[in-house]
């Protein structure tokens, strides 16, 4: 269902050509190699920044994936998870039994297509990167037009997070072997929670997760803390598929009480400076982890989609459990299948164009398409020459003509005529820069054949080899 | 015959054509990138400006000279004619609004009758020409007003002329000789 966006792996791969073939250059000149590496990083950065692209560091895999633990106990400590189910996003989970709602280091590996899942009460939830969630009361979720969408469900839930796993995974599917170092967080959210089923892909994650290994050391001390400072904890669950719109009644002031979360928080979440580069370790404070769902919660961006570390950086200042504990909050939801709201299908064809009247008179202007050098010194030339030829001419007409000048209206500097009032309103961003193949017009019809362009609409790009439009003026 | 029953004729002008000159030297260039609703037609040397408000088409050239179609009336016309300038003017060019003439004026009529052409062409014979292997009307040229009818068998009539409060003159021309 969800197409393999081929943006990212197109500017991937000029990167890497720009990158290697400016690298002997560099070398000749006697510019250090670290100074390439930054620059590809950069790059690499804006380019994840600009949010011209989803899932820039996405790899492979598609399906989301949840794992699903049946349930242990209810308290907050957890335990070494249990049972675990994996879950693709599309199917809906059949509803367990309280048998297996009792039954501990039970394990039991479902796989779910898609959304909606209606997890029931007790169940534990842990997502492919292993950050485990324990759900008190029943909750849905679901996946609304390509993204995880949460329901916000009527009665106040408790999700505690049961920790996650030390050593994500790179294979989405064999989450369930960390579960037993997983990190325990416990997140208490005493109101209306919207649970977010993995939005997006975080592949840069699994990319770094072999950085992002949490010592064991970290793990026991970051789970004391958790439960020390459960009462008052209003953690969020910074799983980047999961947004649990932090509602914490109690203590925090920095909390919010979580209305309603768009399923793009999760992505907003790292809205801010997103991918610190593949090699960077994650380190996260688990209150960052509040603040970003914090954060989440307010950005309520929708349209983007990318991976991002959960974490934030140190900017936010957290400090309501008190603990700087480094954790690896490398969460990972494997949740390709749940893409943006915004579908548009394939390349940017032809409703492209036709998008908006914003575009329209983009396309108009576009069609010009690219100049060569050559044409510009052409285009010079001509001006030059009837230039040349006009002042003489004019010279002459000038003396004739002068008193009739003096008769005509003076244009008023634009009293009298109102300015085009249209100039501005189709200023946009949307732009498409692409070579065109054929114009047409009739009337106030117009036929757009394009090909070889990319597309900025809505602020992320699409990459096509042809793209015809129509327009009407 | 029945001028008496012409009362209810409607003329409706559908195009006015006017010219005018900015007295200035026009960088086509310039005014294909930097202007709105432009069409640049390079091999011509020309630019296409097209207006929304009144609703104009402007071909405009390097020397200066601006012609300015697709106006319903006249007044619209210099309306547009003189929009046209202030867009201009605003891209740069240090426009005066100079020369506005109307070329042509296109209206059509429709006459509740049918004409018989043959006839029509014996009776006028040295101002309506008719050629129907070339054109289903016949071209009626009044030379005093410079205008020019095309008339349908279907009794529908095209004026064009130079100047267009004649247009009602010169469709009262047709119903004498009718």
């Amino acid at each position: 269902m969800a197409c393999i966006n081929p943006v990212p792996k197109l500017y991937r791969s000029v990167i890497e050509d720009v990158i290697e073939g400016a690298r002997h250059l560099f070398a000749e000149e006697g510019v250090e190699e670290q100074v390439l590496k930054d620059l590809k990083q950069l790059w690499e950065t804006k380019v994840l920044q600009s949010k011209a692209t989803e899932d820039f560091f996405r790899n492979s895999l598609h399906s989301p994936l949840f794992t699903l633990q049946l349930p242990h106990s209810l308290h907050q400590t957890l335990q070494s998870p249990t049972a675990s189910l994996v879950i693709p996003a599309g199917r809906t989970l059949p509803k367990f039994t309280t048998a297996e709602l009792g039954t501990s280091n039970s394990r039991a590996n479902l796989t779910f297509s898609g959304y909606p899942i209606h997890v029931p009460a007790g169940v534990t939830l842990q997502t492919a990167s292993g950050h485990l969630y324990k759900v008190n009361v029943p909750i849905m979720v679901t996946q609304t037009s390509g993204r995880a969408s949460i329901l916000q469900h009527p009665v106040q839930q408790v999700i505690q997070q049961l920790g996650q796993p030390s050593v994500p995974q790179l294979n989405p599917c064999c989450l369930q072997a960390t579960t037993e170092k997983a990190q325990r967080m416990e997140t208490v959210l005493q109101q209306p929670t919207i649970l977010h089923s993995g939005t997006e892909d975080r592949k840069h994650l699994e990319k770094a997760t072999s950085d992002t290994l949490v010592p064991p050391g970290n793990e026991h001390k970051i789970a004391s803390e958790a439960l020390l400072s459960q009462p008052e904890s209003s953690q969020y669950i910074g799983l980047p598929g999961v947004v649990f719109p932090p509602q914490v009644s109690q203590t925090d002031s920095n909390v919010e009480p979580v209305v309603s979360v768009s399923a793009s928080m999760i992505q907003n979440l790292h809205g801010g400076p997103l991918f610190k580069g593949p090699q960077g370790t994650r380190d996260q404070h688990v209150s960052d982890v509040q603040l970003h769902l914090l954060k989440n919660r307010k950005f309520e961006c929708d349209s983007v989609k990318q991976p991002r570390n959960i974490e934030e950086p140190s900017s936010l200042p957290v400090s309501e459990k008190g603990s700087n504990s480094q954790m690896d909050l490398s969460i990972q939801v494997t949740d390709d299948d749940i893409n943006e709201i915004i579908q548009i299908d394939g390349t940017g064809d032809t409703s492209s164009n036709d998008e908006t009247g914003s575009t329209r008179d983009v396309d108009e202007n576009e069609f010009l398409g690219i100049i060569d050098a050559g044409d510009l010194k052409v285009l010079e030339e001509e001006a030059d020459s009837i230039s040349n030829e006009d002042s003489t001419t004019n010279s002459s007409d000038n003396e004739d003509s002068q008193i009739d000048v003096v008769e005509e209206d003076p244009l008023n500097s634009g009293d009298d005529v109102s300015e085009q009032d249209m100039s501005d309103l189709f200023d946009t961003d949307n732009v498409i820069v692409c070579q065109y193949d054929k114009i047409h017009r009739s009337k106030n019809k117009w036929k757009f054949y394009l090909k070889d362009g990319i597309m900025c609409f809505g602020g992320r790009d699409y990459v096509f080899a042809r793209a015809i439009g129509d327009a009407e003026w | 015959m029945d001028a008496d029953s012409d009362v209810a004729l409607d003329i409706l002008i559908t195009n006015v054509v006017c010219v005018f000159r900015t007295r200035c030297h026009l960088n086509l260039r310039k005014i294909a990138l930097e202007g709105a609703n432009v069409i640049y037609k390079r091999d011509v040397g020309k630019v296409l400006m097209k207006l929304r408000k009144p609703r104009i088409t402007a071909t405009i050239w390097s020397s200066g000279k601006i012609i300015c179609t697709g106006a319903t009336s006249e007044e619209e016309a210099k309306f547009g004619a003189r929009r046209l300038a202030r867009s201009l003017q605003k891209l740069g060019f240090q426009v005066i609004f100079t020369d506005f003439k109307v070329v042509n004026v296109l209206a059509v009529c429709n006459m509740p009758f049918e004409i018989r052409l043959p006839e029509f062409t014996k009776n006028n014979r040295p101002h309506a020409s008719y050629e129907p292997e070339l054109h289903p009307a016949v071209c009626y040229r009044i030379k005093s007003l410079r205008a020019t009818l095309q008339i349908f068998s279907t009794g529908s009539i095209t004026v064009t002329e130079m100047r267009p409060f004649l247009h009602r003159w010169s469709l009262g021309w047709p119903w004498d000789l009718c």
